[in-house]
């Protein structure tokens, strides 16, 4: 199994010490080997479930939220915003 | 700009946002411009164990586009999730459409001087719209404000048919024109409405496609304009020294006029597209995709062409009347109204009503002139019933009273005279008090007789047929 | 008579006819909490002054002579991945240790519809990530029947609170069996419904195409009550279904004459031990007493499933967690110098390591190159087992098997060997896979006196036979035992 764990961490935003890598390494491993364990079949075509339609919502406006307990849980506020480090514009 | 020899290839995705009353997956109020943070909740906030909930609007508006464009709908289709980080995607997924979008293989004319050219849309999708960052100097941080997290978007992706920033910019002029005249999106640029992604690339004629280049991060469109010539300048010096282009995203900046690499193809990102669980089935019966399609009025793009093919109205006047949906539907029923030239139709709507709009900022309905009532202005004109001063005065009363041209031009006297046995008398009667003036024109002041002319006018107190009159002049000083 | 040792339905009686109120029996439930709890550790967050509060206003209303719901005055406990409005929901996760949600999920919407009393929420694995609810950032809970033992997972603190009589009734929820496997090593009763017949509004997202949530109770009638109070089309979650939903505990029936029972041989293979095939099959007898038949049937590979399982639960939990990020909400370093540290530092100090290890499988599934052959291939496995259970539910009525390969471990015995952890759930995950409901129900103890459970799968929807034939054996046998657990 060719597993890149660096690229894996960093899609995945998480930071491993090469200790854990090693760890994490190995135990991926495992666990692959298990889930290779599927049967031979044809997996091609699209994924879609034609049996099991939605029900659309109608468009129509609720509001029974204050922007004051939408934000209550965010860990730096200021001007009613949410603030994090300064981003480079994308 | 010098291509130096070079063939321009453009394809643009463009991204629209809807005017549905409420966003695509919640119940918050689509709006721009409101207080932060005051048009969201716990879903598009993405807060734990909420879910989506499709808007039918955004479906609906979407098929319609894609009938616009001409392009297939799949009856069947599903949404899938586009995972990626960034503080302005509260989930950390944004909901798309990968592998079936609601509409595909399409296409759309649009007139680059005077010619018509098709360009191919490979397809439609609807995906919800990221927060917004805001970036302030005074502040270590950056702040996020999540009301335009949801708002509905359409995302029309070109192919690369485009062969110029100009023809870049009559798509992008069409693509507006069309969203406007289906009533589903407002297409204003300021508020960011309409978005788009170029991609840009270079070659010598008879030579395969050159490396493409995304642009991101162009909002307007005299920004598509200068960022199309920017990117190919660029790319065609590199190319010119020797250079190789390479496949990477680069980023507009409107200010500067210039682009930057955002990211090069090693560093592209992985979005581990997949299909969204929480939501089923887009599935759309053949009873509601024909009534969508029944709902597509004639398009502006077309409705030009028509115009000017059928009615003979130069592009410029045409473009202009179709520009506004209120202006053209008017002109429409007042060539139904009578038998008149369209052309002068035209320039009563472009301009004696335009005047009136710009001035009282009234809409046409509001001036209240019926269409039936311009044709017989327009009419009368044509058969010299009245003087186009007659004219002017009978359009002035019209905007104050709802009556009827004739009727005002009776009222007021304002028929033109063409008796002859009175216009003979009144020219007699000029001629007999200007002496002079027939002297002169005998001696080869020729212009003596739009004095003389004018006379008369005035004699008739202007309800004299001049043309007439002018005959009856000449007649006596040629005898 | 101890008021907590009493089930729902008994209760729910004795309170409308104003026997007992329901302060007295919420303070029944909080004297057994405080009793129990230092040794069971079921609980995350308690909530004594609410649940006293609620229970007197449903003593006004009832005194008022107000019509209430079934379940009015009930303490229930609520698994701690349910949103509760103002009421801390942390997953068991540092991640979430500090989120109070402004909202409620629709079972609990549904709950309060029914003025039931909330004892508090639930201890789990971190995210509902596990088998034995060790990988808890707060605490251990212990299994009742042997405090050196795991209470199963993920819904380990909903079984063992039912369990220990620190709850009348709870909601649990279900990925790959973390209700019925924890119901097992309880000793309790516990059903994974249908996919699509209880709204996962407000559940917070393991697994978003498997979570269903579902009911445990001491007897097949409070599962059946609660399941009826919580079930039902939500249009805040579109995989919820609309259909008629009966209610079910006043359907029950314990009629089985003629009920096809299908046994699938690869279920009671390789890895179920001898203690528990034995006792299974003996229930199965007793169902064979009572006028059933026992049809063989054939059932995927059980691997099959885990794989398929482990593919498609890892993938969509990656992109359900990624949310968690330090910015709108829960846990967020304490140091960083840019946004990706603010990202990475979180969610490495938030997460605990049986979390990044699912986020890592899923991201790997899922990364160009790959999707194709994991996840993609995970999808058609799991229409391909469809298909052999549509088949299967053509000879049987309902399909029974052991819940668990073996009774409940010990702390710390597979907690090292992650592949050895994921065969716990072999015998479960398939029917999450087929979106199909299964109860467990207890069906005797092993040699060291732990429960062991028996499965019943059913058809889709088909619920009300699956409590009927669960209803039946426990009036053949006269009811489970917890008199140990219950003191």
């Amino acid at each position: 199994m060719d597993m890149d764990i660096k690229r894996l961490a960093k899609l995945a935003r998480l930071k491993f010490t090469p200790e854990e890598e090693e760890k994490y390494a190995a135990q991926m491993a495992n666990i692959v080997a298990m889930v290779e364990k599927l049967p031979d079949l044809d997996a091609s075509g699209p994924l879609i479930d034609p049996d099991n339609p939605m029900e659309f919502r109608k468009d129509e406006v609720q509001r029974n939220y204050s922007r004051n307990e939408l934000i209550a849980n965010a860990p730096e506020v200021q001007a009613g915003c949410i603030v994090v480090p300064k981003t480079v514009a994308e | 700009m010098d291509t130096k020899g070079y063939e321009i290839i453009v394809g643009l995705e463009v991204h629209c946002e809807l005017n549905t009353k409420s966003k695509i997956y919640c119940s918050c109020r689509n709006a721009f411009g409101a207080e932060v943070n005051s048009q969201c909740c716990p879903i598009c906030m993405g807060m734990p164990g909420t879910l989506p909930t499709l808007n039918e609007k955004v479906v609906h508006y979407a098929v319609k586009m894609g009938y616009a464009l001409n392009c297939s709908i799949n009856p069947i289709s599903k949404q899938d999730r586009k995972n990626y980080f960034y503080p302005d995607l509260p989930k950390a997924y944004q909901i798309s459409q990968f592998d079936i979008p609601l509409c595909e293989n399409g296409y759309l004319d649009i007139l680059v001087d005077g010619q018509e050219k098709r360009i191919g849309v490979t397809r439609i999708h609807i995906e919800e719209d990221a927060g917004k960052l805001i970036h302030d100097d005074s502040f270590s941080g950056t702040l996020v404000d999540f009301n335009r997290c949801g708002v509905p978007l359409i995302e029309i992706v070109s192919e690369p048919d485009l062969r110029s920033s100009a023809e870049a910019k009559a798509y992008l002029d069409t693509i507006r024109e069309i969203v406007i005249y289906l009533g589903i999106s407002d297409g204003k640029m300021q508020e960011g409405s309409i978005r788009c992604d170029i991609n840009v690339s270079v070659h010598k004629p008879g030579e395969p496609f050159g490396t493409r280049v995304e642009m991101k991060n162009v909002n307007t469109f005299s920004g598509a304009v200068r960022a199309i010539e920017y990117e190919a300048a660029r790319q065609i010096e590199v190319l010119e020294n020797g250079g190789t282009i390479s496949q990477e995203t680069r980023r507009w900046d409107d200010l500067k006029n210039c682009n930057f690499l955002l990211r090069s193809k090693e560093d592209a990102q992985d979005y581990r597209y997949f299909p969204e669980p929480d939501l089923s089935t887009i599935v759309l019966d053949e009873e509601t995709l024909s009534e969508l399609k029944a709902s597509i009025p004639e398009l502006p793009n077309k409705k030009v062409v028509r115009y000017m093919k059928e009615l003979s109205i130069p592009e410029e006047d045409a473009r202009l009347l179709v520009e506004s949906i209120e202006k053209s539907a008017y002109f429409e029923e007042i060539i139904a109204a009578g038998k008149i030239v369209p052309k002068d139709a035209s320039n009563w709507v472009l301009g004696g009503i335009s005047r009136v709009i710009n001035e009282t900022g009234k809409s046409i309905k509001e001036i209240g002139i019926p269409a039936a009532h311009m044709a017989q202005l327009i009419e009368m004109l044509e058969k010299k019933e009245i003087s186009s001063s007659a004219g002017n005065t009978v359009f002035e009363e019209m905007l104050k009273s709802d009556k009827a041209p004739k009727d005002i031009v009776k009222e007021k006297g304002l028929a033109q005279v063409s008796d002859n046995s009175v216009l003979q008398a009144i020219v007699d009667e000029v001629a007999a008090a200007n002496q002079k003036s027939i002297d002169d024109y005998r001696g080869g002041k020729t212009n003596a007789l739009g004095f003389l002319v004018g006379q008369c006018m005035k004699a008739s107190k202007g309800k004299g047929n001049p043309a007439i009159m002018r005959e009856m002049l000449l007649k006596i000083l040629e005898g | 008579m101890e008021l907590y040792r009493l089930t729902a339905a008994e209760l729910s009686r004795m309170i409308h006819d104003k026997q007992v109120s329901s302060t007295e029996v919420t303070k029944s439930v909080f004297a057994r909490i405080a009793a129990k709890e230092p040794e069971i550790d079921a609980y995350v967050t308690l909530n004594e002054e609410g649940a006293l509060k609620k229970a007197a206003e449903v003593d006004e209303k009832i005194a008022k002579g107000e019509d209430l719901g079934k379940l009015a005055g009930i303490p229930i406990g609520i698994k701690d991945n349910m949103c509760t409005k103002g009421l801390l929901t942390t997953c068991s996760s540092k991640m979430l240790s500090n989120f109070v949600p402004p909202y409620n999920a629709t079972v609990i919407e549904k709950l309060s519809a029914q003025d039931f009393v909330c004892t508090g929420k639930l201890n789990m694995d971190e995210f509902a990530m596990g088998s034995s609810t060790e990988t808890s950032f707060f605490k251990k809970t212990k299994n009742p029947f042997d405090i050196t033992r795991v209470p199963g997972g993920s819904s380990g603190g909903s079984a063992a609170a039912v369990a220990a009589g620190e709850a009348i009734v709870a909601l649990g929820s279900d990925t790959g069996g973390s209700i019925r496997q924890p119901a097992s090593f309880c000793g309790v009763v516990g059903l994974k419904p249908t996919y699509g017949s209880v709204s996962r509004f407000g559940l917070v997202a393991f697994a978003s195409s498997l979570d269903q949530i579902g009911p445990f109770g001491r007897s097949v009638e409070d599962v059946a009550m609660l399941y009826s109070a919580i079930c039902g089309k939500d249009p805040y979650d579109t995989t919820s279904v609309r259909r008629e939903y009966p209610r079910f505990e006043e359907n029950l029936s314990a009629d089985v004459k003629g009920l096809r029972i299908g046994i699938p041989a690869e279920y009671f293979g390789e890895g179920v031990t001898e203690e528990v095939r034995a006792s299974v099959m003996k229930a199965a007898h007793e169902y064979e007493k009572m006028g059933a038949v026992l049809v063989p049937v054939t059932l995927p590979k059980p691997d099959y499933a885990l794989a398929a399982y482990y593919i498609i639960a890892c993938a969509e939990a990656s992109s359900n967690l990624a949310r968690f990020d330090g910015v709108k909400y829960g846990y967020r370093a304490s140091s960083y110098n840019s946004l990706e540290e603010l990202y990475e530092n979180t969610r490495s100090e938030g997460f605990g390591d049986e979390v990044k290890r699912r986020i890592m499988l899923g991201t790997y599934v899922l990364s160009s190159g790959y999707y194709d052959a994991y996840y993609k291939k995970a999808k058609f496995t799991q229409n391909l087992m469809q298909d052999m259970f549509r088949e299967a539910f053509r000879q049987a009525d309902v399909i029974l098997s052991p819940t668990a390969p073996d009774t409940a471990f010990k702390f710390g015995e597979n907690s090292d060997d992650q592949v050895k952890m994921y065969m716990n759930d072999i015998l479960t995950v398939t029917v999450n896979i087929v979106g199909l409901p299964a109860i467990s129900i207890p069906c005797g103890f092993d040699s060291k006196g732990l429960p062991i459970g028996c499965q019943l799968i059913g058809n889709k929807f088909d619920e009300q036979r699956l409590l009927n034939t669960a209803f039946a054996y426990e009036r053949q046998i006269g009811g489970f035992d917890l008199s140990k657990t219950l003191g």
